[in-house]
């Protein structure tokens, strides 16, 4: 028994320090900026630089749109297959895993085959067109943690009895799904929502070939050109990701609880 | 005479192949408390479904107030409902909850807090107003889903094995405080329950379902009392079903055992020698020292057991095993088995029982 937990916190070491000493040398990589000393030099200039700002800002803009399209498609399709067509799961649950499946690459040449300036439905031949295209694909690429996370949140309500018990009371399928629906999953949407907008702040494929300013693209490019900025955007990237990590924790004490106490 | 308000014509509900409610007809009077009995799978809850609007009858129509609702969806019916799993809406209070029917029918702020207040009244709630559904036991849960039932001023009431998760002691007294509110306010109530016990306690009138059909319909005492079918008396309550032989039909004779009774009600159009089933209750009859007579029953005793307030006895009469029921008391002798003992009862107890 003793010897299985010494081999449990022998594995669990190793695999921290397989995660842990490379951020590790990141992170002291992007202090050596300045000769001889570890100072935040990199940081300052990866601050400084309005580029910096205007492609973060943007990929967030974009993440925004996002995850309000996603929680538009996502959670009423959700709802919908668990309450009326729970036949329908198996089918739900392939779809939403092929863009795990398929290359972005893939995923962004249909598009602009199927959207190009010269098409029917041009959405290339303008900027706002490219950024709804843009929006569409993200949404796409974030589709199964989003459904993941609707779906497991909607596991965890009783959603057939609230809804009839909603309905008998008078209330139309809007309102039990912004009254009752939603604010009961809201923490699961809220998970499915910062891992879109990890996504969204990291992807590069698809923002690349539709020639958007994306902070990944941005990335790439500081990357390619300099030596210490990129380790100082890898870790401040990561910030970024534990940040909302810690966001989802910090608002899922807020929840609704559904736990019963008989 | 009492006016109708729910009726309920030929109505039938099958999925796919297989039908659960086979042509009900139905009719109930305004403030009246109708529970539908039955075992699981009988078709009660989906009737009470159909009711509600959450399940659309294959045929048949229902009719409310004179007005048909068949097929109104459950948003414009204007009907209450308490669910099994109480069905409170987690991410509101109390307050909320209750308050919920009347804000989405878009009444005023000043009215919906004093009708709120009025409910959590009635439930003896008002302390729990913002307390969330998870702070609360099961019972004060469905006390506060009944609330929000009512809330609306529905125009009439379902609910659905509301008791069921509940345990034995809060069971009674909600289910009393259910009869209660229900009496005071006067509203058409459909309770569904599968607890003969709570079925008999509370309603005006009971139907009695089994296997998609309404065995029979009538008060708790006719119910009990007087059971249509072998069905009905075996669900309801413990009955001894014995067989016997007809005797006589025109003198309404038959035997069980070695012992000829006569019935009070008739036969019918069995002849001489024609098996029957009969029905006695354990509760319906004494142990008695005298001789047999046409009322009296002569067997030997099988077992005894104390189960409380009363002990109840097995005998045995010619190859049929009888149940019945003594009061205990501190200087009873519990009869032994092997004992010959005589059971007297009145002869309007043993009831004839068609299939």
């Amino acid at each position: 028994m003793k010897q299985n937990r010494l081999w449990a916190w022998i594995i669990i070491a190793l695999a921290a320090i397989y995660f842990i000493v490379p951020l590790i040398a990141t992170f002291i990589f992007s202090l050596r900026m300045r000769r001889g000393v570890l100072s935040f030099d990199s940081y300052v200039s990866v601050f400084s630089d309005p580029r910096f700002f205007s492609s973060f800002g943007y990929s967030l803009g974009i993440g925004a749109f996002t995850i309000v399209l996603g929680v538009l498609v996502v959670v009423p399709a959700v709802y919908y297959v668990r309450l009326r067509m729970p036949w329908l799961r198996p089918v739900m649950e392939f779809v939403t895993l092929l863009p795990l499946v398929i290359p972005a690459l893939v995923l962004v040449y249909g598009y602009i085959r199927l959207y190009n300036s010269s098409s029917w439905i041009p959405f290339t031949g303008s900027v706002i067109g490219t950024d709804i295209l843009l929006i569409c694909a993200c949404m796409t690429l974030a589709l199964p943690y989003m459904y993941r996370a609707v779906d497991t949140g909607m596991r965890t309500i009783d959603i057939n009895t609230l809804t009839e018990a909603a309905q008998i009371l008078g209330a139309s399928q809007w309102t039990i799904l912004s009254r009752i629906v939603f604010p009961n999953i809201f923490v699961a949407v809220l998970s499915g929502a910062f891992l879109t907008l990890a996504i969204v702040i990291g992807e590069f494929t698809i923002a690349s070939l539709l020639n958007r300013p994306t902070f990944g693209p941005y990335l790439v490019t500081v990357g390619t050109n300099r030596a210490y900025e990129p380790s100082a955007l890898a870790i401040i990237s990561l910030l970024v990701t534990w940040g909302a990590m810690g966001m989802i924790q910090l608002l899922a004490r807020f929840a609704p609880k559904t736990a019963r106490k008989d | 005479m009492a006016e109708e308000f729910l009726r309920i014509e030929k109505l039938v509900k099958a999925f796919g192949a297989n039908q659960v409610v086979k042509s009900v007809d139905l009719s109930f009077n305004k403030g009246e408390f109708i529970s539908l009995l039955g075992p699981s799978g009988c078709g009660k809850t989906t009737i009470l479904r159909m009711i509600a609007g959450f399940e659309r009858p294959t045929s048949g129509n229902i009719f409310v107030d004179g007005r048909e609702i068949t097929n109104l969806t459950p948003n414009r019916r204007n009907i209450g409902m308490v669910f099994q799993a109480y069905a409170l809406f987690p991410n509101m209070t109390v307050f909320d909850n209750v308050a919920f029917g009347l804000k989405v029918a878009g009444k005023p702020k000043a009215e919906i807090a004093p009708r709120v207040a009025e409910m959590l009244k009635l439930i003896h709630l008002e302390q729990l107003a913002d307390r969330y559904p998870y702070q609360m036991s099961g019972g004060q849960q469905q006390r506060v889903a009944l609330a929000r039932a009512l809330a609306p001023s529905p125009r009439m009431l379902l609910l659905d094995e509301p008791l069921s998760a509940l345990d034995a002691k809060i069971r009674v007294s909600l289910r009393e405080q259910i009869r209660e509110i229900q009496q005071n306010l006067g509203i058409t109530t459909v309770f569904v329950t599968h607890d003969q016990e709570e079925a008999l306690s509370i309603s005006d009138r009971i139907v009695v379902m089994n296997a998609g059909r309404a065995d029979q319909v009538g008060t708790p005492s006719d119910i009990y009392n007087r059971p249509a079918t072998r069905f009905v008396a075996s669900f309801v309550g413990t009955l001894n079903i014995i067989d016997a032989t007809v005797v006589d039909p025109a003198a309404n004779t038959i035997r069980i055992g070695d012992g000829v009774i006569t019935l009070r009600e008739p036969i019918g159009a069995l002849k001489g020698g024609d098996k029957v089933s009969v029905a006695l209750r354990p509760e319906a009859g004494s142990l008695s020292e005298s001789a047999t007579g046409d009322t009296a029953l002569t067997g030997t005793v099988v077992s005894s057991h104390f189960l409380g307030s009363v002990v109840r006895t097995k005998f045995d009469v010619g190859g049929n095993q009888i149940s019945f029921d003594m009061f205990n008391a501190p200087d009873k002798v519990l009869p032994q088995p092997g004992e010959t003992v005589t059971l007297r009862f009145a002869a309007g107890d043993l009831l004839l029982i068609k299939d």
